[in-house]
């Protein structure tokens, strides 16, 4: 499974299921967090780029959501969600303020590796939070793996926040990410359709008949039409070194991405539900 | 002096969420159709929305005022009025849209106005309706939460020299991290201070204690090597 | 002028968040369709829409914001504002329809083993209403964000512009706006229209969840048949209690800014004064909606009587 600064390929399975997912958890968590750590670490790449480690964020963001949440959270999918990205926001702050500070090269070349060290943070936030969670003598939840899931989640959003921090402002500097992507509000909208991206799936196709792989095509899917909302705010702003190009292609990659995924998502679940009629009476099951 | 306050003001604002989640009477699901006691939505969204209207009034409030208890008590009001006037709307539904008399599940007597509760509640249900004490738990709640959210908004505008967006944003992330680990420790529903659940409260209250503190260190870290100033 | 702008405001949020509780009847969405979630697993097959979107408050704070942040742009580009607001409020409500797609589509297929087909007609014929509901909604909320923060430019006193932006405005009414018509409308499908078969009075007790009313006056129940009862109390109430929020919030902040002598001619001085007003005025209007709840709840108690019955 390859993605590059173009169409996303996708590999024919023969029994038509389009992508399914070879890595189970851990492995696609590692693999998401190594490509999108590799990625954040060089702000003077093309939004494509980006954007292809900003679905691989989330993607690990939402199985994470997935595999906490199928034991009963009691308050519900959306809330695990929405920690997951307030941490996200602490994190990424964290992160370009010390992105300021190690910094090495300009322009197309830069490595600003101090943008981890918030990524850290918040991975440790997560973990105590997690532990003091699920302890049986403060909280007391009672969910296998909840530390590892919110060490996880906590981790997940920053990148995902510093992702979209770089694609908006074109680099990882904190003025510059604060007049670019927080003064002027595109903020709430970054965490809003993160956290969206990371729930939404799991919440969307909940019941007893789940399938993983159907689920986590909702993910990528939503990353495409956040892909879109960005690229409309970058090509309007348009002031880092790709010029206007920089947003239309990532507009073009993210619909494309969308079109994609949402077909295949409702071809699947179609095919896949007990019946899909045009129009019918109902029965009762006793 | 100025990094303890801005420590003081994001922890204050996070206990103060927590204990502002346990005294709100969230019902959840069952609520919404007459099983429970309580408004008929879920703890976190509920909390959010009353803290969100607290914000916009605290903010604006900030604009033109840099006393720090006048702007947290702005934004205090403002939940507080949020809450009142939704809670007397949703009792107005389930008075005269689906006649039910709102009565508590959980204790037999009204601990505020003494009135009785056993006789009105319908069988096989946890009571329903928002009845007067959890009313004024939920008032009380919504004051607490709104307060908090607002020292929190007002330590990162003012110590850590965030700008009003930001720092709302800041708020907001931080705020909705310790409400939703409230809203864990209480298991979804909750009455108000009249349900034995609220005795669960310090256990919540520690761990916000301690995931506020390790924020608050965190964005001083960030108002610091952000270069943002540090005059008070 | 202010107070024009003001008044305004208020009648936009009362529209906004009747067609909010309207939408989510329309799509049925946040704790009544935990119900029509259920309904399946206890044998009742239904023509229901099932959009499992998440609660309404960080939904329609997606929606707002996307429309928020599209109209910004577009505002910052020196598009005009009848032109932008309108725009922004349509990307959100594509968006809103993408994600009822997913969310319809996904629960169904994941109900296979209670033989719970996809309609394909409630699927489509259900879009449009959803679309246009919530396209009322967020126009109004991004349009209350504008003049929000706009207010000292429109209305000559440039300090009174709000500091947040505006995406951030549209995101935080939003979740209020989700938040209320989740807590007030909600009731008013949940336990009325959703069990229009059981006797009125009641709460609805724990055997009856998951049998809702799936026959409507005429052939088979959908969403469709549910808004049109919604929309003559539940929607207006719901508004109402949105447009008092705003009323009382803004009338409080510019009755203190006046009486402080904050206003006409801004003196920083005043500040404080204006700030201590506006609490005192919140706290004797709480109050009073606490008399107000204990005049209804005994009402209701000696109106009503106990409980008749088994």
């Amino acid at each position: 499974m390859t993605v590059g600064g173009g169409p996303v390929e996708e590999e024919k399975k023969p029994e038509g299921e389009g992508f399914t997912f070879p890595p189970e958890a851990t492995q696609l968590g590692l693999i998401s967090a190594v490509i999108a750590v590799v990625i954040v670490i060089f702000p003077g790449l093309p939004a494509i780029i980006k954007a292809a480690g900003l679905i691989f964020a989330l993607l690990w963001g939402a199985d994470s959501v997935r595999k906490t949440s199928k034991y009963g959270l009691g308050t519900g999918v959306p809330s695990i969600g929405v920690l997951a990205m307030g941490y996200g926001i602490v994190g990424a702050l964290v992160g370009i303020a010390f992105g300021k500070y190690v910094s090495i090269g300009t322009g197309l070349l830069q490595v600003q590796p101090g943008v981890l060290v918030g990524v850290i943070a918040m991975a440790i936030v997560g973990l105590i939070s997690g532990v003091l969670s699920n302890s049986e003598k403060v909280i007391g939840m009672k969910i296998p793996g909840l530390e590892r899931g919110m060490m996880e989640l906590g981790m997940a959003g920053a990148l995902a926040m510093l992702l979209q921090f770089s694609i908006v402002a074109g680099s990882l500097n904190f003025d510059v990410v604060i007049d670019k992507a927080i003064s002027n509000g595109l903020i709430a909208v970054m965490f809003v359709l993160s956290m969206m991206a990371m729930f939404h799936p799991y919440n969307a196709c909940l019941g007893p008949d789940e399938r993983r792989p159907r689920t986590l095509m909702v993910s990528v899917e939503i990353s495409g039409l956040l892909c879109v909302i960005l690229g409309i705010a970058l090509a309007a702003t348009s002031t880092s070194a790709w010029g206007v190009a920089n947003g239309v292609s990532l507009i073009i990659f993210g619909a494309f991405v969308w079109g994609y995924f949402f077909v295949k998502f409702v071809k699947t679940a179609m095919r896949e539900a007990y019946s899909t009629v045009g129009t019918g009476l109902i029965k009762t099951i006793e | 002096m100025e990094p303890i306050l801005l420590i003081v003001c994001v922890l204050a604002g996070g206990v103060l969420a927590s204990l502002g989640v346990h005294l709100l009477p969230v019902g959840g699901a069952p609520a919404a159709m007459g099983t429970a006691t309580g408004v008929a939505t879920g703890t976190v969204m509920l909390m959010l929305g009353a803290a969100m209207c607290g914000l916009f009034t605290a903010s604006s409030v900030a604009a033109f005022s840099d006393n720090i208890l006048l702007v947290s008590l702005s934004g205090g009001v403002g939940s507080w009025l949020m809450m009142g006037v939704t809670m007397l709307m949703a009792n107005l539904l389930y008075v005269f849209g689906t006649g039910i008399v709102p009565v508590s599940g959980r204790v037999d007597v009204d601990p505020i106005t003494g009135e009785s509760q056993k006789e009105y509640r319908t069988p096989q249900c946890d009571g329903h309706g928002v009845p007067n004490v959890s009313y004024i738990s939920g008032m009380m709640g919504a004051l607490l939460g709104g307060f908090g959210g607002a020292i929190m908004y007002f330590g990162l505008l003012n110590y850590a020299n965030f700008e009003p967006t930001m720092a709302g944003v800041a708020a907001t992330g931080i705020f909705v991290s310790n409400a939703i680990i409230a809203a864990y420790n209480i298991g979804g529903t909750i009455e108000g201070f009249q349900d034995p659940k609220f005795k669960r409260l310090p256990k919540a209250l520690l761990t916000c204690g301690v995931i506020s503190l390790l924020c608050g260190v965190l964005v001083w870290v960030v108002a610091n090597l952000g270069g943002l100033g540090g005059t008070m | 002028m202010l107070f024009a702008w003001m008044l305004l405001i208020v009648v936009l949020a009362l529209i906004a968040c009747m067609f909010e509780d309207l939408e989510s009847d329309v799509g049925s969405q946040s704790n009544p369709n935990s119900q029509v979630q259920l309904a399946p697993q206890v044998g009742q097959v239904n023509r229901f829409f099932n959009k499992a979107i998440s609660g309404e408050a960080p939904a329609y704070a997606m929606y707002c914001t996307i429309a928020g942040v599209i109209a910004f742009v577009l505002l910052s580009k020196g598009a005009h504002p009848l032109l932008a607001i309108p725009i922004g409020a349509v990307v959100g409500e594509a968006v809103h329809v993408i994600f009822s797609v997913t969310a319809h589509v996904g629960r169904t297929a994941a109900q296979k083993r209670f033989e719970q087909p996809i309609y394909l007609d409630v699927l489509y014929g259900h879009l449009l209403p959803i679309a246009t509901h919530g396209f009322m909604a967020t126009l109004c909320i991004t349009a209350i964000a504008y003049i929000q923060s706009n207010l000292g430019t429109l209305s000559g006193m440039s300090q009174l512009n709000h500091p947040f932006a505006l995406p951030m405005l549209a995101f935080i009414w939003g979740i209020t706006v989700g938040a209320i018509g989740s807590s007030t409308g909600d009731i008013h499908y949940g336990t009325e229209r959703e069990f229009q078969d059981r006797p009125f009075g009641e709460g609805k007790r724990v055997v009856y969840h998951g049998k809702i009313t799936r026959y409507a006056e005429c052939g088979i129940r959908t969403q469709k048949d549910i808004v049109y009862f919604c929309a003559k109390y539940g929607g207006p109430i719901t508004g109402l209690t949105f447009g008092l929020i705003i009323l009382f919030e803004n009338w409080r902040t510019l009755v203190g800014m006046m009486l402080g002598g904050y206003l006409p001619n801004i003196e920083a001085a005043a500040g404080n004064m204006a700030a201590i007003i506006g609490i005192v005025a919140g706290l004797a209007i709480g109050i009073a909606l606490i008399v107000g709840n204990v005049v209804v709840v005994k009402w209701a108690r000696k109106r009503y009587g106990p409980f008749v019955g088994e």
